[in-house]
């Protein structure tokens, strides 16, 4: 892991309400470097904060102290050089707009003229696969295209970075399972940076390069693992003693966390 | 149900179709002859006088005998109808828009215009035909688009705040100007709302106007001719009248319904179309 990557984190804190006698401590002094090309899913049980660390790194929350670095400046300077890239658990697509339209939403908000938002969109939709339904409205969609068509819109504009808050958490395990493949060939195809939020340890296995695990109340950094299965990583990846070895291993150091958090 | 959706689909799909009109279509007939039926069976058989009700066929031949002159007195009324339709809900989406701008003071202005939704604004007709004089379209058109002006006003503001939060946050991390939020969120997520305040606000443009002619109006203006035919008495001219009037409020909502499919293609979904 080196020094300085394109996502650096140091001594970040996030209290909410803090001004109030009912504050709540979310993130206590996080430090995290992210190189280029890794592929990081934060880990842990619900209320760990690594949605609010995410947040903080998309400049959608501020931090309480610490700093944040993304591609080189702050957050809210990479949001507005959209540097990154944004997928949310709900695909949230407008529903007024086709799919087409829905993938050229950040191309039009950045300004780019009409003839290349057309065509970088349907570029984009190809590389999910849903070229045949750039004119159809998103109720026409079942939930697990409608987030291929969140993750064509978060991509369409080129970002250095992808942020995914739980993308998959809405969706069946085969949806879920497909849709996790199809992730990691556009991670190869575009070589985006990716951070990814998830509790689910098997998809945090298959997908990441590493793996930060978090523990909650207050949330901290309790784990950095690297992930050395091989890529590609297919279905049979699944099934491998390697990829059950390291389930295992995140499985330890989670359940150990909890077991320590449960005593204090 | 729209040419638009028929034209891409095959002839077995528009038979379907047909049938399913058939389907629907049935009912209402019946229950229309049913009802006029017995409507003209009861005021036979017990003599009702017709200044209580005159019996449809009476209606019906008033109507094909008075049939141009209720024509032409629906064209009047029609054009302050629409005038009054235009000028409420262009006054009432303006305002929305500067309303929803500034939050702190949008929901005192909008609590006043739900109160004031409330109030008989049709009460404000002998006044309007004061204040711009009878024959003048718009003492009627002013009522009507008063009549519209406020369920526009509080249903667009309502649809242009209502915003997902979601879709707010999408925005945000885009790095989206405040106009760009507006124009690319809030009015076509608020659309829905304003449709619906405009299929409400035709029906009640209608009886605007026409309750507005009943106080007096050009001398060929549907409120007036039926206003008129009700005092010298001649009934059956009058419920022609009304009759027409009532086609009117339909069309009205008619054209909104029509509107809407063209202006939100996407909103096919609200109403149970397939896939």
């Amino acid at each position: 892991m080196p020094e300085s990557g394109i996502i650096s984190v140091h001594g970040v804190t996030k209290e909410f309400n803090s001004a109030t006698d009912r504050s709540v401590t979310a993130l206590t002094d996080i430090d995290l470097t992210i190189a280029e090309g890794e592929f990081v899913s934060l880990l842990g049980p619900s209320g760990c904060g690594k949605s609010t660390l995410l947040r903080i790194l998309a400049d959608l929350t501020p931090p309480t102290a610490g700093t944040v670095q993304v591609n080189g400046k702050t957050p809210a300077a990479a949001r507005r050089d959209r540097d990154y890239g944004m997928v949310f658990q709900q695909a949230g697509l407008f529903e007024w707009r086709s799919v087409r339209r829905n993938v050229e939403l950040p191309l039009q908000v950045a300004g780019v003229a009409k003839e290349e938002r057309r065509n970088k969109a349907s570029a984009m939709l190809d590389l999910v696969r849903l070229e045949d339904f750039a004119s159809h409205f998103p109720w026409q969609l079942s939930g697990g295209m409608q987030q291929r068509v969140a993750i064509a819109r978060a991509l369409s504009a080129d970002p250095k970075i992808l942020f995914m808050d739980e993308p998959l958490g809405a969706l069946d395990e085969m949806n879920r399972e497909h849709l996790q493949a199809e992730l990691l060939r556009i991670w190869s195809d575009t070589r985006t940076t990716v951070v990814f939020v998830t509790h689910s340890i098997s998809e945090a296995v298959f997908l990441s390069s590493r793996i930060v695990v978090m523990s909650a109340r207050p949330g901290r950094i309790a784990a950095n693992i690297d992930v050395d299965l091989p890529y590609p990583r297919t279905a049979a990846t699944r099934t491998t003693p390697e990829f059950f070895e390291k389930v295992t291993q995140v499985r330890t150091v989670l359940h150990g966390m909890l077991a320590a958090g449960e005593t204090s | 149900m729209t040419v638009r959706a028929d034209a891409g689909r095959p002839p077995s799909a528009q038979a379907g179709r047909a049938a399913a009109v058939i389907r629907r279509g049935a009912p209402v007939v019946v229950a229309a002859a049913v009802i006029l039926g017995g409507w003209e069976l009861v005021v036979r058989l017990f003599d009702v006088p017709s200044f209580i009700l005159p019996p449809p066929s009476e209606i019906a031949s008033a109507l094909s005998a008075q049939f141009g002159t209720i024509l032409s007195a629906s064209r009047v009324t029609v054009q302050a109808v629409l005038l009054g339709l235009v000028l409420g809900a262009v006054g009432g989406v303006l305002v929305a828009l500067v309303v929803s701008r500034f939050h702190k003071v949008s929901a005192p202005i909008l609590g006043v215009a739900v109160i004031v939704n409330c109030a008989p604004i049709v009460a404000l007709a002998p006044i309007f035909n004061n204040w711009f004089g009878v024959t003048n379209v718009l003492s009627k058109a002013g009522v009507a688009a008063v009549m519209v002006f406020f369920p526009v006003l509080v249903n667009t503001a309502r649809g242009l705040l209502q915003v997902s939060p979601l879709h707010l946050e999408i925005m945000e991390s885009l790095a989206a100007n405040p106009r760009q939020v507006s124009l690319m969120l809030r009015l076509p997520g608020a659309l829905p709302f304003l449709f619906n305040a405009l299929k409400l606000g035709s029906t009640l443009a209608v009886i605007g106007v026409i309750v507005t002619e009943y106080f007096g109006g050009p001398s060929n203006a549907l409120g007036v001719y039926i206003a008129y035919q009700a005092a010298l008495p001649r009934f059956a001219e009058a419920w022609a009248g009304i009759f027409i009037a009532s086609l009117l409020g339909l069309a009205m909502f008619g054209l909104m319904t029509l509107l809407e499919r063209l202006f939100m293609p996407w909103h096919a979904s609200l109403h149970g179309d397939e896939k």
